[in-house]
């Protein structure tokens, strides 16, 4: 297989960081921008964000020590590179955004660690890799790196290995390039860790993770004439347990199931879930609030939770006629659809994540809020991730907001939300209660209290 | 496969803490996410999204009621024409929500030819259309205010009532028609050949192939268009704002270089020829939001038809509670819209 010569870049040495001084860091360094992914890595020692300019910031766990005992494992920088750059399409002469759509780890298999990140067009395999020895004492060439003249060389010598401080590189290995016309709005790594897919408005290719030259395309919902076209896959991801089977998601709020065993091309899907409209609360957005932002498999793989614009549903992937929970992220917006389509809010994608029990759902709103659901208890909570009510250590207060009739204390109404404070990206450590929640161009790490 | 490292019946229970807070700046942060700014409380917009359309019952409403559905149909359709032709950096241009906006244009157009579909140009003074039956839309809400003043013929829901003249349903024709040109060398050319359409715009329905519009048309298709005349061009103004307007759209939804140029003329021309339309359809609009005059006797060559004169004096009539001052004497009219016409266009032809 070729590999890519592996390219150095944005190279950061994480003792410079310290959990303490991590904001003042950032600030004077990068000249950063709005998050638009965030993904824990398997063991969520790793916490992945891109951002709008292509970048991409890597966080890792600091490990427990015995010196600090309440220092709760933070999140440090552990490495940051470019990721994508802006690029030109001369042929349609369209500029081709440099933000990273997603980010999905790869499961780890040595040392090194690898993660997958995409923008519209192009996917990337990004391999970090931790360096911490050097060779000293080459026969060749002295320390500087120079060539030694070959007539001086008297004597020959063996390299030693010599620590050095720690460095973390992130080179490319793999470019999937050229297989979208479309915009990709979702990448999957399969369960066999050898494919993945990717999704873009109106096709799922899937590739494997050696190949770069070619894919293979899956699903094709474009129609002989594009103007017949009504629907746009939204969403896509592989099943966690079963490589063969994987789900997409569409903006007629539907998902078909589709099993690669069935055919070579999945355009027929094996099951397909849609909940019947209800008729006493149509309107002229129904279609547009149906569009489903987000899909994603439970950790059990028994279930499947959807994002549309005011709920998340979760769906038993054996009952294909309605979810088996409906929750309600905003309900107080549904009087406010007209405005929200005239500002385009109504198309926000929101996401949303499990926890790693499959317990709890987590989902953003807008005013910095995000909802969390208890599935078995059902209960839900809103909190509100901004930095006045986010001093480092203090306790995350619940909101409400106030729907009609008079306003209680500490209640926000509903027309003082801030559209613009939306959150659309968040994820739950796979093992714990830390949940990282991304608003504009701030990241917030919560972390469950311990006594 | 997965276990449960911990219970969780009381995980909202359990507090969550700030642990860190990391702050991404830089010179980008103050970039503008959308236009949803911290919204007040507006009469309007309550208005809007309270207007009840008719009850799931799918008897014919009340007057305020199907009026208040209908007014924020229309809204709505006029805003969806703004988003899908309204100046936008392409890489705003998401496909989805493309297709989505004109879903919903869809839509209002097949409801308003479906009520439409038994009355020609003007309605009978006498009966509001009906809603069809299957569109159960949610009741009035009491936040909806009607008039207050029974002879005051300046509020549109009342206009809307009074003058169902003008209640033309049928909607502008193309809702989302044969996008801007692309090329912008096009523009001027194809630019001119829209305003001369516009003019020459009859009553004639189009022969059309009998195909539903395609809103959606390709890169290819619009080249085609350019030159193309337009069969009964329904000289809808928001056509020439649309796609003079919009010289370098986000147009055609497909971006694949290799769409094929189907059948364009006749695409293009879908949503124009079922109707028989004129300047007439464009009354109901609130031009005030758009800032454009619609053309009358034209710029362009073609004689002023009949209808002008007659969509004149209703125009004037239906603009003047939007605009707010009661409108010149008619004959004049036409001349001062000429001038405000052209130079709507030259705005547009220097602005792209």
């Amino acid at each position: 297989a070729v590999i890519d010569s592996g390219e150095k870049r944005h190279v950061r040495n994480p003792k410079e960081r310290g959990p303490v001084k991590c904001f003042f860091f950032f600030s004077s360094f990068l000249p950063a921008d709005i998050i638009s992914t965030v993904e824990f890595n398997y063991s969520g020692e790793l916490l992945a964000t891109g951002d709008k300019g292509g970048r991409v910031v890597i966080f890792q766990r600091e490990q427990e020590s015995k010196n600090r005992p309440h220092s709760r494992g933070e999140y440090n920088v552990y490495s940051t590179f470019q990721s994508h750059e802006p690029e030109f399409d001369y042929l349609k002469s369209l500029e081709i955004e440099e933000k990273i759509n997603k980010i999905r780890w790869l499961p780890q298999q040595n040392a090194a660690h690898f993660l997958l990140s995409t923008n519209d067009k192009t996917i990337k395999l990004w391999k970090i890799s931790e360096r911490d020895k050097r060779a000293e004492g080459y026969n060749l060439k002295d320390e500087d790196g120079r060539l030694r003249d070959p007539f001086r060389i008297t004597s020959l010598r063996v390299p030693v290995l010599m620590p050095m401080d720690l460095m973390v590189e992130a080179s490319p290995r793999r470019i999937f390039a050229n297989a979208h016309t479309y915009h990709i709005n979702s990448i999957s790594v399969n369960s066999d860790h050898e494919t993945y897919l990717s999704a873009d408005d109106l096709r799922i290719n899937l590739w494997h993770l050696e190949i770069t030259d070619r894919s293979f395309n899956i699903v094709d919902i474009k129609p002989a004439n594009m103007e017949e076209l009504t629907e746009v896959i939204t969403a896509a991801e592989c099943h966690p347990h079963q490589c063969n089977v994987f789900v997409y998601s569409s903006s007629k709020g539907t998902i078909r199931l589709c099993d690669m065993r069935a055919a070579a091309l999945c355009d027929r899907h094996t099951k397909f879930f849609e909940e019947p409209e209800d008729p006493s609360s149509r309107s002229f957005f129904s279609e547009i609030i149906s569009s489903i932002s987000d899909v994603k498999f439970s950790h059990s793989g028994r279930y499947m939770m959807t994002r549309d614009y005011l709920s998340v549903k979760v769906w038993d992937l054996n009952m294909e006629n309605r979810p088996v929970e409906t929750y309600q992220v905003h309900e107080y917006l549904r009087s406010k659809l007209c405005s929200l389509y005239e500002n385009d809010c109504i198309f926000d994608k929101f996401e949303c994540c499990w926890n790693g029990s499959d317990g709890a759902i987590m989902t953003g709103s807008y005013n910095n809020f995000f909802r969390m659901f208890d599935r078995n208890s059902r209960r839900d909570i809103t909190l509100e991730a901004s930095r006045e009510s986010s001093k480092p250590r203090a306790m995350l207060k619940p909101r409400k907001v106030c729907t009609g009739g008079k306003r209680k204390k500490d209640e926000i109404s509903v027309d003082s939300l801030d559209f613009n404070k939306k959150i659309l990206h968040t994820a739950w450590h796979p093992k714990e209660n830390v949940i990282a929640v991304a608003a504009t161009n701030n990241l917030y790490i919560f972390q469950d209290k311990i006594n | 496969m997965y276990s449960s490292s911990r219970p969780d019946s009381s995980l909202l229970y359990r507090d969550f803490q700030c642990s860190q807070l990391v702050i991404f700046t830089g010179v980008n942060s103050g970039y503008m996410l959308g236009k949803g700014a911290k919204r007040k409380h507006e009469e309007n917009e309550d208005e809007l999204e309270g207007a009840a359309p008719a009850p799931a019952s799918g008897e014919p409403a009340d007057g305020p009621s199907k009026a208040s559905y209908t007014l924020q149909r229309q809204t709505i359709f006029n805003m969806s024409l703004m988003k899908l032709y309204s100046q936008r950096a392409p890489a705003d241009a998401s496909l989805e929500r493309r297709v989505l906006i004109n879903n919903m244009l869809r839509r209002i157009q097949d409801e308003l030819k479906q009520e439409g579909a038994l009355r020609p140009l003007l309605l009978p003074a006498s009966s509001p259309p009906e809603d069809p039956a299957d569109e159960g839309f949610r009741e009035a809400q009491p936040a909806f205010a009607v008039p207050a003043a029974p002879d005051s013929c300046l509020t549109p829901a009342s206009l809307l009532e009074d003058d169902t003249s003008l209640f033309c349903t049928s909607p502008p024709p193309h809702g989302p028609p044969r996008p801007a040109p692309q090329a912008a060398k096009d523009s001027f050319s194809s630019a001119l050949d829209e305003i001369e359409e516009l003019c020459p715009a009859t009553a004639t329905t189009s022969p059309s192939d009998g195909t539903p519009s395609a809103p959606l048309s390709t890169e290819a298709q619009s080249k085609d268009k350019n030159g193309s005349q337009r069969p009964g061009g329904s000289a809808s103004p928001a056509e020439e704002r649309t796609s003079a307007a919009d010289p370098a759209p986000p147009n055609g939804l497909d971006m694949s270089p290799s769409a094929p140029p189907s059948s364009s003329p006749s695409s293009s021309s879908g949503f124009l020829t079922d109707l028989a339309l004129d300047d007439i359809l464009f009354a109901d609009i609130d031009t005030s939001m758009y800032d454009f005059d619609p053309c009358t006797s034209g710029a362009g060559a073609g004689p002023p038809k009949v209808a002008p004169v007659v969509t004149a004096d209703d125009l004037v009539k239906t603009l003047s509670p939007y605009s707010g001052g009661s409108p010149s004497s008619g004959p004049s009219q036409p001349f001062k819209m000429d001038l405000a016409e052209l130079d709507h266009i030259m705005e547009v032809l220097v602005g792209s």
